[in-house]
């Protein structure tokens, strides 16, 4: 979409009443089966927004994972344009090149950097690549990539020690996620829940803010941790359960402090809860790295003893065209003659290896025998850039039902055991949108809402202009 | 030796600006002073000629008293009333480190911190 067609549609499609103030309740993972489905939560905040705004299910981007998600989200720029495709990254073209994408690979200014050049105050509490914090006109927290509480996690800095002060300390992330302790996990979740909210309540009180941002991690925690329990699809899930009510039961604390919230906002105050992507039942685990290997693309020069991951294996890079990573979902990199150091796959060929590999992978039939429904996509045919380094493939096991293993070491391709613990559900394409402003959009159903257009529309609606490099547009 | 530099704050909350940013460039390692009608009426009409003498060696004065007029060079910069003071700051920072004046600092990642990261990203199941 060019420049001048996006200025035009925002004289067409610019709403009108123009709120006061911005609140964006970010709940990581939450799902539009929860929320908005036939068998949805009895969510009574949530419906009252819904009711008096507008709602749909949003598309995430590719691929649906927190980092890059949120990002694209707050800068509407695709992660091809970030240059960033999950939360590791190749640095360069060497074997072991691997960085973390924290707020240091975000080069594109996000909502509250636009919003700070107008003179906008922002809160930004604990979204995720806001660490290491960077200024804001306001207030910023640091997200779940922030290493430590000794580390300077606040903008600026005398906000940490107030935090702590009025708030408790800051509780990052839930610690120990894999455990077979159950009951413990799930106090950590509330907890961290509860000590965000409790933050978000104490700055929503106490700062003078146009713009607020908060992100409550939980609910992906929780999905990762209890989703067999509340799924009759999942292969693991057993009727009467005593953790059956769990996901719903949190559902509800949520909606419950986000009414807590919202009793300190007025009417003038748009109100924004999304997710940056939804979730469903992970069937078991695809070994990249082994398929690989027993397709011959990928050759160790040790014999292995147990189980390990690839990048502590031996690798014979004059034999290997191809490895992988995983996680929720598969990145496949190639070894190509003149990019990597010990390149073996014809530059020339490259295009045609490409195709192949992606036919291949498309083509693998599951332990049942029949197909397993992945899908495999080139960068270029995702993004409208393609920067930094990224992965040759993208590959989603079974559509995302079955989760990439990237160790290797397995008696098979397919494991329905995780060996890092307990693990039972994947990432969904959509996320929830539920927006409440006082503008024509109020009644709507989307069908979907892109997550490019988020940006613009809150700039919209705060009536600040929308950079011409942005790549959604207006909700209408 | 380094050089400094004299700044002028014009605006509703230059006293606080001038506060942040003389935390900040002693964070940077810089030295800083703030000249404000309490210190200015004090060096009475030396305060022109302090100025000048701390810019030489290598100190920044932030100047928020309208009783003083610089003894040396002196930069004016009225501030946003929408920014925070500590926004503010960092604007004049950028603007100092465009001139070569400060170097800012970039916060990254340790080793050790990195490693952090990609052990709790596994065992979050993120990566593998």
């Amino acid at each position: 979409m060019g420049t001048e067609r996006r200025r035009i549609g925002l004289k067409i499609f610019r709403m009108g009443n123009r709120s006061k103030r911005l609140l964006v309740i970010g709940l990581d993972c939450a799902t539009p089966q929860f929320v908005f489905g036939p068998e949805r939560f009895e969510l009574p905040n949530l419906a009252r927004l819904m009711s008096e705004g507008c709602w749909g299910p949003m598309q995430t981007c590719h691929p649906p994972i927190t980092v890059p998600a949120w990002a694209v989200m707050m800068s509407s720029k695709d992660p091809g344009t970030l240059g960033v495709y999950g939360f590791r990254n190749r640095a360069d073209y060497s074997y072991n090149g691997m960085t973390t994408a924290n707020a240091a690979a975000i080069k594109e200014p996000r909502l509250w950097d636009i919003l700070s050049q107008h003179g906008k105050k922002s809160v930004v509490l604990a979204v995720p690549q806001t660490y290491p914090v960077k200024p804001v006109n306001g207030w910023l927290v640091g997200g779940f990539l922030t290493p430590d509480t000794k580390t300077a996690y606040t903008y600026p800095k005398s906000l940490k020690t107030e935090l702590e002060r009025e708030v408790g300390e800051y509780i990052i992330d839930v610690k120990d996620f894999r455990t077979e302790d159950r009951h413990g996990l799930l106090k950590r979740i509330y907890a961290l829940m509860e000590n965000r909210f409790a933050q978000a309540e104490y700055l929503i009180r106490t700062r003078p803010w146009d713009f607020f941002m908060m992100v409550e991690m939980g609910v992906d925690r929780l999905h990762h941790a209890f989703w067999r329990f509340t799924d009759p699809s999942h292969p693991l899930f057993e009727p009467d359960n005593e953790f059956r009510a769990v996901i719903r039961d949190y559902y509800q604390a949520v909606d419950r402090r986000i009414g807590n919230l919202l009793q300190h906002v007025d009417e003038d105050t748009a109100i924004l809860v999304v997710s940056d992507h939804g979730a469903r039942a992970m069937h078991g685990g695809v070994c990249l790295n082994e398929w690989l290997m027993r397709q011959g693309y990928l050759v160790l020069q040790e014999t292995l003893e147990g189980r390990k991951r690839i990048e502590d294996c031996s690798i014979d890079w004059s034999r290997t065209r191809a490895w992988g990573s995983g996680g929720y979902y598969g990145r496949i990199f190639f070894n190509v003659e003149g990019r990597e150091p010990n390149g073996v796959v014809p530059a020339a060929s490259y295009e045609a290896f490409r195709s192949k590999m992606i036919e291949e992978i498309e083509g693998m039939k599951g332990p049942d025998g029949s197909l397993l429904g992945n899908k495999v996509y080139r960068p270029q045919e995702l993004y409208a850039n393609v920067r930094g380094i990224a992965p040759d493939l993208f590959v989603y096991f079974g559509n995302l039902a079955w989760r990439s293993v990237g160790s290797v070491g397995f008696s098979d391709v397919f494991t329905f055991e995780n060996d890092t613990g307990p693990d039972d559900a994947d990432h969904d394409f959509h996320g929830i949108f539920i927006l409440r402003d006082a503008s024509a959009r109020t009644g709507k159903v989307y069908p979907v809402v892109n997550i490019l257009d988020i940006a613009p529309t809150l700039l919209d609606i705060l009536g600040v202009p929308i950079p011409s490099d942005m790549q959604g547009r207006v909700l209408q | 030796m380094a050089r400094g530099t004299a700044l002028r704050l014009r605006g509703e909350f230059r006293e606080d600006t001038a506060k942040a940013l003389a935390q900040r460039l002693i964070e940077l390692g810089k030295g800083a002073e703030i000249f404000d009608d309490a210190l200015v009426s004090r060096l009475g009409p030396a305060a022109g000629l302090a100025c000048r003498l701390l810019v030489r060696n290598g100190v920044f004065v932030v100047i928020v008293s309208e009783h003083v007029e610089p003894d040396c060079e002196c930069k004016c910069i009225a501030l946003d009333p929408h920014d925070t003071p500590d926004f503010a700051a960092e604007k004049i920072l950028d603007m100092l480190a465009h001139e070569n004046l400060v170097s800012i600092e970039s916060h990254d990642y340790s080793p050790d911190e990195e490693e952090e990261i990609r052990r709790r990203l596994a065992d979050i199941g993120y990566i593998e």
